[in-house]
């Protein structure tokens, strides 16, 4: 499904990623692991277009994407869930999620399937933004990458300074649409990680360092200890 | 960067001073001798040179005398934008202050030239310190609004009625009796050399303090702030210092501009004259300082031939050469320059690198 | 409760600024405030409709764009000419519609020349070649191009006896200019000149290394505008004369209007043109942006300069705001529409109609519709979730940048519009932009740089403090301890508002209106 080739990025003068590989199997859920600043974040965005690379390949589906601008790599059906839940806080819960149609009547269709995913956000739909609760920004983030029909899902730290009943519920969605959707995860939570994903990617210092089955880290403390801190 | 310090090391201090220094030297020595050569040129004795009399070699001084205060200014401003990365766009003030305060002292107070000097250092400071104090409250782009507010402030109340008995109001400031041995036009000889040594002596002071650590936090503030303050600078602190140097070299550089010229116009106190500063760095390089002084000059020289050819499109012609310095030369010419001639010195490195026999065992 | 406590400075200042408003209103009688009040509106409307502009662009793509107040300016001699000189724009429209039909070629062409491979030094210094030809040639058919206008050394013939003339109804247009060289010749020669230019154009751009192809539907769109440039241009010149005298025949006020939209559409376009070729490089350097627009003012400050002079003159009232016979100062709304005047009479006072009640009507309605775009479309959702986070709706498949390019038009055109508005009440002048900008840029401070309704409350408070300012001025202020009032001349009022917007911004750095983030 995804497939990046040793990328390089820079951030100003910062050499952020050193040669990041990985590989996304169609209809799995991978976790990006490693330690703070280690190049997770940098690297959904280096996928999305946001921080293109200097160098390396990134093939979406046979295709290269690397260099395209962001919008066209979003057309070919990627969602981007940034960290820090960056919803529209001028926007209604409606307007964030219209905003995100990429064809008209994107939202109508999959209105059911997001408010039987997130029953919350249906009593919410005229608030804005600025006025939800973390989780609710969360949720709301995580719908909006539903709208239109994405084929791969970058989710970056769902997780993150979220109460553990709303984690719960976002496990289960994830989950859910994980059936139909592939999904890069990257998340801080070694548990959820663990949990979710079937295969995982760790970098460090902007370098991929591990790769494999989740099943198979879970029993590997060594690595755990050393990549990840004590989990 | 670390041959060169262990290579000069060896040598006297000073020594190796005038070897990192000798292109600027150079272009000193010829800036010295230059009014004498031209009249060389001219046919024009060297006696009448040194008796300030008439010919192209005293035009030239005066051009020249131009391009120093050009410069100085261009320098002070570049030392906020091009180093430190300030954006401030009440820097017209900073110029204007001095001259219109010399201008003022002199002739409505009948104050001498060191009292005048020392109130300009004041005034300088006080200035200064009015831009530090708004610093921690606005940041970026407000911070640029609040400075233009200043200077539209100080470039209203100059161009006033109210002010009219002391600034001249639009028509400018004239009249301004300069003491007899710097009069800009009998000594106009002794008033290119102390603005030239002014000028050399600001410029190595100012590579001297971007060289300095003090310089290379600046740098760093301009490269991230944020990084600047997680490392543990007090970057207030830092920007308080190079507003201090940046407002005084331009307050004395303004000094030189009443003594040099017989008005002085509101148009130094205007956003327009800042954006000739701004122009002065894009030419020269933002950030180079050196770019500043070359900067000027080309834009003096430019200005010069160009309204001696274009008449009246003058203006014109300068902003297009401004939007497409900016558009695809924005590094200016010593920018540009460097950046080829380290393009140029990595190839010739490599070419060397291959030339070099190869050892089978290294040591 | 909350909210009163995080908002206490805001609304600190909101309090004493209306105190010092009813201090003001209570020192003068009403007809003498309400007519203050109306002018300050109207000063407010103006410096809205370039405010507006300024706030969206600079919110949506980070640009503060300085040469908005001088765009103001451009579009007020724009809209002059249109009014007054239709003969004019006519004439030039011709070649300005075959220059425009060629260089939107450019996209197209760079495809072509990228096809194309050519030995390294040929490939080196062709675009050079072509520049300096397309130039000279264009230049040189230009010079040679009949275009009937005034003339800035006869002042027999200046856009001032233009302006008095027209307001004194003794306007005679000058005859049709004739082509004195082969027609053939010098249009082949602005066609054959701004195709070089073009190609030139190409030359550079092929040399990009990012360059990205354009769509098929793309390149199709592109032809099919350059072609009906082009055939636009021979339409108006055909019928060139016919329709130079059914403009010239047209009252005052239909003229005054199609000048108002024409100005503004031109605004628009031209807004277009600078964000595609000038601001669009620079996104990954801001400052040199801001160093940009600054050149780019003054750039257009010289062009008003040498094509309509400095002196000062003024743009004529359309004539169903300039009545002044009989009926006059109108009493009722039926005097005023049967006898078009000038003036009103409000509580004993005398409105101008056109100064300070059209100019504000004309601001509301811009005010609403730009604020219906922001609220009800999609278009005005992109923007104000751009505002915010403008990466983020692009990675949600929104291509953002053609968005800054019809937001930066959509200034422009307003700032213009704004321009011709100002005509007739502040006159035309070079330093008309400069003041507005200073106006604008401060009620955008005020008001919290990015939001929209902040920058139209802005203008307002600025307009009225300007205004009631300028009023004091007249009848002087009781300073203490000062044994005569103090009046400030005209040209300090608007230091007072510079002072203002620096005390807010001190103590409110994100404006009175604005949100910190």
């Amino acid at each position: 499904m995804l497939e990046v080739r040793d990328i390089h990025t820079y951030i100003g003068q910062f050499h952020v990623l050193e040669g990041v590989s990985l590989s996304v199997p169609k209809g799995s859920i991978t976790a990006l692991l490693g330690r703070n600043g280690a190049g997770k974040t940098t690297t959904l965005k280096t996928i999305m277009g946001i921080t293109p690379p200097t160098q390396g390949e990134i093939v979406y589906d046979g295709q290269p994407i690397g260099g395209l601008p962001s919008f066209e790599i979003a057309q070919l059906g990627i969602g981007f869930v940034p960290e820090h839940r960056a919803i529209f806080r001028d926007l209604t819960v409606r307007e964030n999620l219209r905003l995100a149609e990429r064809n008209r009547g994107d939202f109508e269709r999959k209105e059911d399937l997001i408010f039987n995913l997130f029953p919350d956000l249906k009593r919410l739909i005229r608030l804005r933004g600025t006025n939800l609760s973390g989780g609710q920004q969360q949720m709301l983030s995580v719908a909006r990458a539903l709208v239109p029909d994405n084929r791969l899902l970058l989710i970056d730290e769902p997780t993150e300074g979220l109460a553990p009943v709303i984690i719960e519920q976002l496990i289960e969605a994830i989950r859910q649409l994980s059936a139909e959707t592939t999904v890069l995860l990257v998340e801080q939570n070694f548990l959820v990680a663990q949990t979710l994903a079937e295969y995982y990617v760790i970098v460090e210092e902007g370098q991929t360092v591990k790769h494999g089955m989740m099943a198979d880290l879970a029993e590997d403390e060594e690595t755990i200890h050393r990549y990840l801190g004590a989990a | 960067m670390e041959t060169t310090i262990s290579k000069t090391t060896a040598e006297r201090p000073t020594l190796a001073w005038l070897r990192q220094n000798r292109g600027t030297l150079a272009v000193l020595v010829v800036l010295l001798l230059l009014p004498f050569i031209i009249a060389i040129i001219d046919g024009q004795s060297i006696s009448s040179v040194l008796a300030n009399e008439s010919g192209n070699s005293k035009f030239f001084q005066g051009l020249l005398i131009e391009i120093f205060i050009l410069g100085l200014f261009a320098l002070s401003y570049d030392l906020l934008l091009g180093i430190t990365g300030l954006l401030s766009l009440g820097h017209a003030m900073f110029f204007a202050v001095g001259g219109y305060l010399t201008g003022i002292l002199i002739k409505s107070f009948g104050w001498g030239l060191v009292p005048t000097i020392a109130a300009v250092t004041v005034a300088a400071i006080v200035q200064a310190l009015l831009f530090a104090v708004v610093l921690p409250r606005v940041k970026g782009l407000t911070f640029a609004l609040v400075t233009l507010g200043f200077a539209s402030v100080f470039h209203i109340v100059v161009q006033s009625r109210e002010a009219a008995p002391f600034t001249g109001a639009d028509v400018g400031l004239q009249g301004v009796v300069i003491p007899a041995f710097l009069d800009p036009v009998d000594q106009r000889l002794r008033v290119y050399f102390i603005a030239l040594l002014i000028t050399m002596v600001v410029y190595f002071l100012y590579q001297r303090f971007v060289d300095s650590p003090t310089g290379r936090v600046c740098i760093a503030i301009r490269e991230n702030e944020d990084r600047a303050l997680m490392l543990g600078y007090n970057t207030f602190q830092y920007k308080v210092i190079v507003l201090l140097i940046s407002s005084l070299t331009a307050a004395f550089a303004g000094m030189l501009h009443t003594i040099h010229q017989p008005i002085v116009s509101p148009n130094i106190a205007g956003l327009g004259y800042m954006v000739i500063a701004l122009l002065i760095i894009l030419i020269g390089g933002v950030g180079t300082l050196s770019g500043a002084l070359i900067g000027a000059a080309v834009f003096r020289l430019l200005d010069f031939f160009i309204d001696r050819w274009f008449g009246e499109a003058a203006t014109f012609l300068l902003g297009v050469i401004y939007v497409l310095l900016v558009l695809f030369v924005p590094f200016g010419i010593v920018g540009t320059w460097r950046q080829h001639s380290s393009q140029f010195t990595h190839q010739i490195e490599a070419i060397i690198e291959r030339l070099r026999p190869k050892k089978e065992n290294p040591e | 409760m909350e909210w009163l406590l995080e908002n206490r400075t805001r609304l600190l200042t909101l309090g004493i600024l209306i105190v010092l408003f009813l201090l003001a209103i209570s020192g003068m009688p009403a007809e003498e405030w309400v007519i203050t009040a109306l002018r300050g509106l109207a000063l407010g409307a103006l410096t809205f409709l370039v405010a507006a502009g300024l706030s969206i662009i600079f919110g949506l793509m980070d640009v503060l764009n300085l040469a908005h107040g001088e765009l103001f300016m451009l579009g007020a001699y724009m809209g002059w000419t249109i009014y007054v000189r239709p003969d004019t724009v006519i004439d030039g429209a011709t070649p300005f519609l075959l220059i425009a039909s060629l260089l939107v070629l450019v996209p197209l062409l760079t495809r072509w020349v990228r096809s194309l491979t050519l030995p390294d030094l040929v490939d080196k210094i062709w675009p050079w070649v072509g520049l300096a030809a397309g130039i000279g040639l264009l230049v040189f058919a230009l010079f040679q191009y009949p275009l009937s206008t005034w003339d800035l050394e006869n002042y027999a013939q200046s856009p001032i006896s233009n302006a008095i003339a027209f307001e004194t109804g003794t306007f005679q247009s000058p005859p049709p200019a004739e082509f004195e060289a082969s027609p053939v010749l010098v249009i082949g020669g602005v066609i054959v000149g701004s195709g070089l230019l073009a190609l030139a154009a190409a030359g550079f751009s092929a040399r990009q290394t990012t360059l990205r192809q354009p769509s098929p539907t793309q390149m199709r769109n592109i032809a099919i505008v350059s072609g009906g440039l082009f055939a636009l241009a021979f339409v108006v010149l055909a019928i060139n004369n016919p329709l130079t005298e059914f403009m010239l025949g047209l009252g005052s006020t239909p003229r005054f209007f199609i000048a108002m939209a024409l100005a503004s559409v031109t605004g628009a376009l031209l807004g277009w043109t600078i964000e595609v070729t000038m601001i669009r490089p620079l996104y990954d350097r801001p400052i040199y942006q801001i160093m940009l627009t600054l050149g780019l003012g003054f750039i257009i400050l010289e062009l008003v300069r040498a094509v309509w002079g400095r002196p000062e003159f003024q743009m004529p009232r359309p004539a169903v705001f300039a009545g002044t016979g009989e009926g006059c100062p109108a009493t009722s709304i039926g005097d005023l529409v049967q006898y078009q005047c000038a003036t009103i009479e409000v509580l004993g006072g005398r409105v101008r109609m056109y100064n300070e009640v059209f100019i504000i009507i004309v601001g509301l309605l811009v005010l609403g519709a730009v604020a219906l775009l922001l609220q009800r479309t999609r278009l005005g959702m992109i923007i104000r979730a751009g505002v915010q986070d403008s990466e983020m709706v692009e990675a949600l498949g929104i291509n953002v940048r053609q968005v800054f390019s019809q937001v930066f038009a959509l200034g422009v055109g307003l700032a213009a519009l704004g321009g011709v508005l100002a005509g007739p009440s502040l006159g035309l002048s070079n330093g008309m932009g400069a003041r507005v900008l200073l106006l604008a840029l401060i009620a955008l401070a005020v008001g919290g740089l990015t939001s929209f309704s902040g920058a139209a409350a802005g203008a307002v408070l600025i307009g009225l403090l300007q205004q009631f300012i300028i009023k004091y001025g007249q009848i002087g202020i009781n300073v203490p301890f000062m044994a005569e009032p103090f009046k400030p001349s005209p040209p300090l009022v608007p230091a007072s508002s510079v002072l203002l917007m620096v005390v807010i911004l001190l103590i409110l750095p994100q404006g009175l209106f604005g949100r910190k983030e």
